[in-house]
């Protein structure tokens, strides 16, 4: 990449990170207005318990007045967030932020392995399709990405447990992440990945628009170039038919891959931001959940800006603009 | 003929089977013509008369599934003499039911890998093809000057990267690009159509190929441009002699680069001469189609006197309907009572009238 | 060489060919079983209403427990608690059935509105849908329903409310796609030259004649969802409850005795779940190749 090319993409990359801050407040408004909105007024159990001291606390409340008007409210949240406090979990007393965080990290690679299982096995169909055309294979390739993509992914997990506990002779007590000794832990612990891998919901679609976008590509005249001049048409298709493809796609399916997420962490106990927000539904922890919406939000428009980054990257008319 | 020609085509046929239709459609439907080495072959005709699917027929481009390919394409350079439709036909099954051709089942994959293997040698190296829109043309993800050096590396004995770059550039200013050691770097986007197509142009020829096929090269260009690459293509064709298939609709560049001259129309060829004789305004036996073709091209004459476009009246031929005379007798011109009867019924073939001049009317048989 | 000549003057126009020939025989199939799960969902919402049942799905008979498909008088077995599987299925569809209609409805109401807005009266209103479909889709759906549930209570209502809303920017895009695609070329121009009064252009050409198709495929697809949704919540206990049957809830109680070997229980409602949304998926997308992608051909 030559240096010349480096100043556009820095302009082109700092504008997609301004949409992705505002995206972010917007996200941060909706979680609000959402939680100012239940019956339970959850702001007070927040705000007062992002705030330090009793002094402080009264201090605001009367400063605040009554009825507390709801932009004060906000910003107060918001300046509590940004500053790196999301509150204090109701029902464990600890602050919430790293323990989101560190669960956060378990879902992070359970969502990036289940989804480069998810490319393992689109991909080839996808491209096969492409090049291929429909051919005898391709109709029971696509009953059968049908099938996966509407297979409820619990009872997949469940289909995979038993093999693996009962066909490996394994006998796991509790299916903790932590449960010692045994041989094939390490492979078990892997099982979460494959299932939301394989049962996300999303590997049919995943297959048809990547078969479409490098069908479209193939039937492009710059390809038609390269074959007459007798190039690798992979070589010259790839770019545009594969890999801007593979991110778009990816980047989009991430809040699926994210919520199939939360029902994984359930069946195999998985300790994810998933699982976390279950309880918090259950125990009503306002805190918790808020972290865990705007930490899979932040997630989300990672994944984007990934994409963007990439298209960026390799396509060389994206900096012109 | 005394040495062997480069490219002889000999009865092509390419259909295109629509199962909407459940027929079909013969986009080249008899084609037989010659290039001898050296020479530039002018191929003319309105759209849809097949002259770009005869072109990809004969470098295996044709895409869509249910192509079928018959007849003979012969193919000779100075390393390699081939018919480059050997035995494709065993990969083809027809279901036909009274006369009518119900279904085509064809082993696409059996094919391709019979075919490719044939044409991937030839392909860049042996035959080239440039395309009309050059800026499409191109890939737009790739610098300009890789795409050249990509060719140069695959098909020539200069496998290194500086070696191929020297040899892109020289070949840039060849075809007078200017400061080519900037064009280099940049991209399809960056470059203005003229430019793009002197470099597919230079992208073709840095390979010192056989054959050069040249479809529909300047559609697409302003007009000052396309006498541009007009007047580039006959200074490379007397400096190096290649030998050219050009195919356009524009009749103009056709006289002014082309030594011979096929005229198709519907999918087969209505004649075929050299260029000084069918072109010329004075020569008498022509097809009437040809004539008819030149008589619309405005002469200053024409305009000075304000006078009307010649059209050809009718239609563009039914490629799936073919009709059993003549294909071109509803809308001729010169149709006389004498062989009306035979126009109507029966297709003429391709006979010889003069040295080197074939027509197909029978309005010079007898 | 083979002879590949025809006589001419047999070709039959493609108006003229029955549909079995001119769309893929796999679109056909596909918009057939999807037809068929349609109508069994429909009927056993009925038949579930009006608790016109096989068996009482209450009816607990410790004796002929977790017994096989077939069973006198069981036409799917019976549960871990010998309770017949039938008629708890049939059950559990009143679970997702009206809820995802009123998912459905939110989605295509509120889509088409804006999706009109947007695509007939366009410029400004573009910015702030493209925002609002880039904010609405940076949440995972079954997250931001946690957060509703916590926020206020598991009701399904409120869910497929969430759901909707959450459909609601990828219908306007796709009518505001088609709108731009109708203007590109010229039909709404014509309509407004010709004097049609607005509310005929936007309800009955643009509605009606050009986007039924485009809204039934993604009601197929939003009711897919729907079931999605409410099985995966009530898998997680946050549904409907024991005892009475969700398909999700019904997958989870049988999660241990499947764990023991005894898989029945979980694998019954599971294979609902799978053929029902299956059903829903491939009426969707049989209907989109057959009405939007083939007119082009």
């Amino acid at each position: 990449m030559k240096s010349s090319a480096i100043r556009p993409i820095a302009l082109v990359l700092s504008k997609e990170l301004t949409i992705t801050i505002l995206l972010l407040l917007g996200v941060s408004f909706v979680v609000f207005t959402i939680l100012f909105a239940s019956p339970g007024d959850p702001f007070s159990v927040l705000l007062e318990g992002q705030l330090s001291t009793a002094e402080v606390r009264a201090g605001v409340r009367e400063a605040m007045g009554v009825p507390r008007s709801w932009t004060l409210q906000y910003l107060f949240w918001l300046a509590g967030m940004l500053t790196g406090n999301f509150g204090t979990s109701i029902r464990t007393g600890l602050p919430v932020l790293p323990e989101v965080l560190s669960v956060g990290l378990n879902t992070l690679i359970l969502t990036i392995g289940s989804l480069i299982i998810t490319l393992l096995i689109a991909v080839p169909i996808a491209l096969y399709s492409a090049v291929r055309g429909t051919d005898k294979i391709s109709w029971p390739l696509t009953m059968f990405s049908y099938i996966i993509s509407a297979l409820p992914i619990f009872w997949l997990g469940y289909i995979a447990i038993y093999f693996f506990t009962h066909k490996l002779g394994l006998f796991p007590l509790a299916f903790g992440f932590s449960s010692g000794g045994q041989k094939y832990r390490w492979l078990y612990q892997c099982l979460p990945i494959f299932v939301l891998g394989v049962g996300n919901g999303t590997i049919s679609e995943v297959i048809r628009f990547l078969r479409q976008e490098m069908g479209r590509v193939m039937a492009e005249d710059y390809i038609r170039t390269a074959r007459a001049k007798g190039a690798s048409v992979w070589k010259h298709s790839f770019k545009e038919g594969l890999l801007i493809p593979v991110t778009e796609i990816v980047a989009s399916k991430i809040p699926f891959i994210l919520g199939g997420a939360v029902i994984v962490e359930q069946v195999f106990n998985w300790p994810g931001m998933g699982r976390m927000a279950w309880q918090a539904a259950q125990d009503r922890d306002y805190p918790v959940i808020m972290g865990i919406a705007i930490l899979a939000a932040v997630f989300v428009r990672m994944g984007s800006l990934f994409q963007s980054v990439v298209y960026v990257i390799v396509n060389p008319r994206a900096s012109k603009e | 003929m005394t040495a062997a020609p480069t490219l002889k085509i000999e009865d092509l046929h390419t259909y295109f089977y629509s199962r909407d239709k459940e027929a079909f459609i013969r986009s080249v439907d008899g084609v037989s013509l010659e290039i001898a080495k050296g020479e530039t072959l002018g191929v003319v005709g309105e759209s849809g008369s097949g002259k770009s699917i005869t072109a990809l027929s004969v470098l295996g481009l044709i895409s869509a599934r249910p192509g079928v390919i018959s007849g003979k394409i012969g193919f000779k350079s100075d390393r390699i003499q081939k018919n480059l439709l050997q035995d494709l036909d065993d990969f083809v099954k027809l279901t036909t039911k009274g006369g009518k051709i119900m279904a085509v089942s064809k082993d696409v994959v059996g094919w391709e890998r019979k075919a490719e293997r044939v044409m991937n040698k030839l392909r860049g190296k042996e035959i080239t093809m440039i395309f009309q829109n050059p800026k499409s043309s191109l890939n737009p993800f790739m610098s300009v000057g890789k795409q050249i050096t990509e060719a140069i590396q695959l098909h020539t004995s200069m496998k290194t990267e500086p070696e191929a770059k020297e040899r892109a550039l020289t070949w840039l200013d060849r075809v007078k690009i200017d400061s080519p050691r900037l064009r280099f770097d940049n991209y399809p986007h960056g470059l203005s159509g003229g430019m793009c197509q002197r470099a597919m142009i230079a992208m073709a020829l840095a390979c010192e190929p056989s054959l050069l096929i040249a479809d529909e090269l300047t559609t697409g260009l302003d007009a000052t441009i396309q006498s541009k690459i007009v007047d580039l293509l006959l200074e490379l064709k007397s400096q190096l002699g290649i030998t050219t298939m050009l195919i356009s609709h524009d009749i103009s560049i056709i006289s002014r680069l082309s030594d011979s001259v096929t005229v198709m129309y519907g999918g087969t060829v209505f004649e075929y001469g050299p260029t000084k004789d069918l072109l010329s305004a004075g020569f008498a036996s022509k097809h009437p189609y040809t004539s008819a073709l030149l008589a619309s091209v405005p002469s200053k004459q024409s305009i000075r006197e304000k006078g009307y476009l010649q059209a050809i009246e009718g239609d563009v031929l039914d490629t799936i309907n073919v009709p059993e005379g003549c294909r071109f007798y509803g809308r001729c011109n010169q149709v006389t009572e004498k062989i009306r009867e035979k126009c109507a019924r029966h297709e003429p073939d391709l006979r010889e009238i003069g040295s080197g001049h074939k027509v197909r009317c029978w309005l010079y048989f007898d | 060489m083979k002879n590949y000549s025809q006589r001419p003057g047999e070709i039959s126009e493609s108006w003229g060919l029955p549909i079995w020939k001119k769309v893929d025989r796999v679109d056909l199939a596909y918009v057939g079983y999807g037809l068929v799960i349609v109508t069994l969902v429909v009927v056993s919402y009925i038949l579930g209403a009006f608790h016109l049942l096989p068996r009482d799905p209450q009816d607990i008979d410790l004796g002929l427990m977790m017994a096989p498909p077939g069973t006198a008088g069981h036409l799917f077995g019976t549960d871990f608690m010998g309770r017949d599987m039938l008629s708890r299925l049939i059950v559990g569809i009143q679970a997702y059935f009206l809820p995802g209609l009123l998912a459905i409805f939110i989605a295509l109401f509120l889509g088409a509105l804006i999706g009109v807005l947007a695509g007939y009266w366009g410029g400004k209103f573009d910015t702030g849908i493209t925002y609002f479909t880039n904010l609405v889709d940076s949440f995972p759906r079954l997250v931001l329903i946690l957060l509703v549930i916590a926020a206020f209570k598991p009701d399904i209502y409120y869910i497929m409310l969430v759901v909707g809303l959450t459909n609601v920017p990828v219908v306007t895009s796709l009518i505001k796609g088609k709108i731009q695609f109708l203007k590109q070329k010229n039909f709404v121009e014509a309509d407004v030259a010709l004097g049609v009064p607005t509310r005929t252009i936007l309800l009955k050409h643009i509605l009606w004649h050009n986007c039924r198709s485009l809204l039934i495929i993604q009601a197929t697809l939003g009711m897919a969802e729907a079931i999605l949704m409410e099985t995966s919540l009530s898998y997680l206990g946050f549904g409907v409850q024991e005892p009475t049957p969700s398909w999700g809830n019904m997958v989870q109680s049988g999660a241990n005795y499947f764990m023991q070997g005894k898989f029945w229980p979980s694998t019954a409602p599971a294979l609902a779940i799978l053929f029902t949304i299956l059903g829903f998926h491939l009426l969707g997308d049989g209907l989109n190749n057959i009405l939007e992608d083939k007119r082009n051909a």
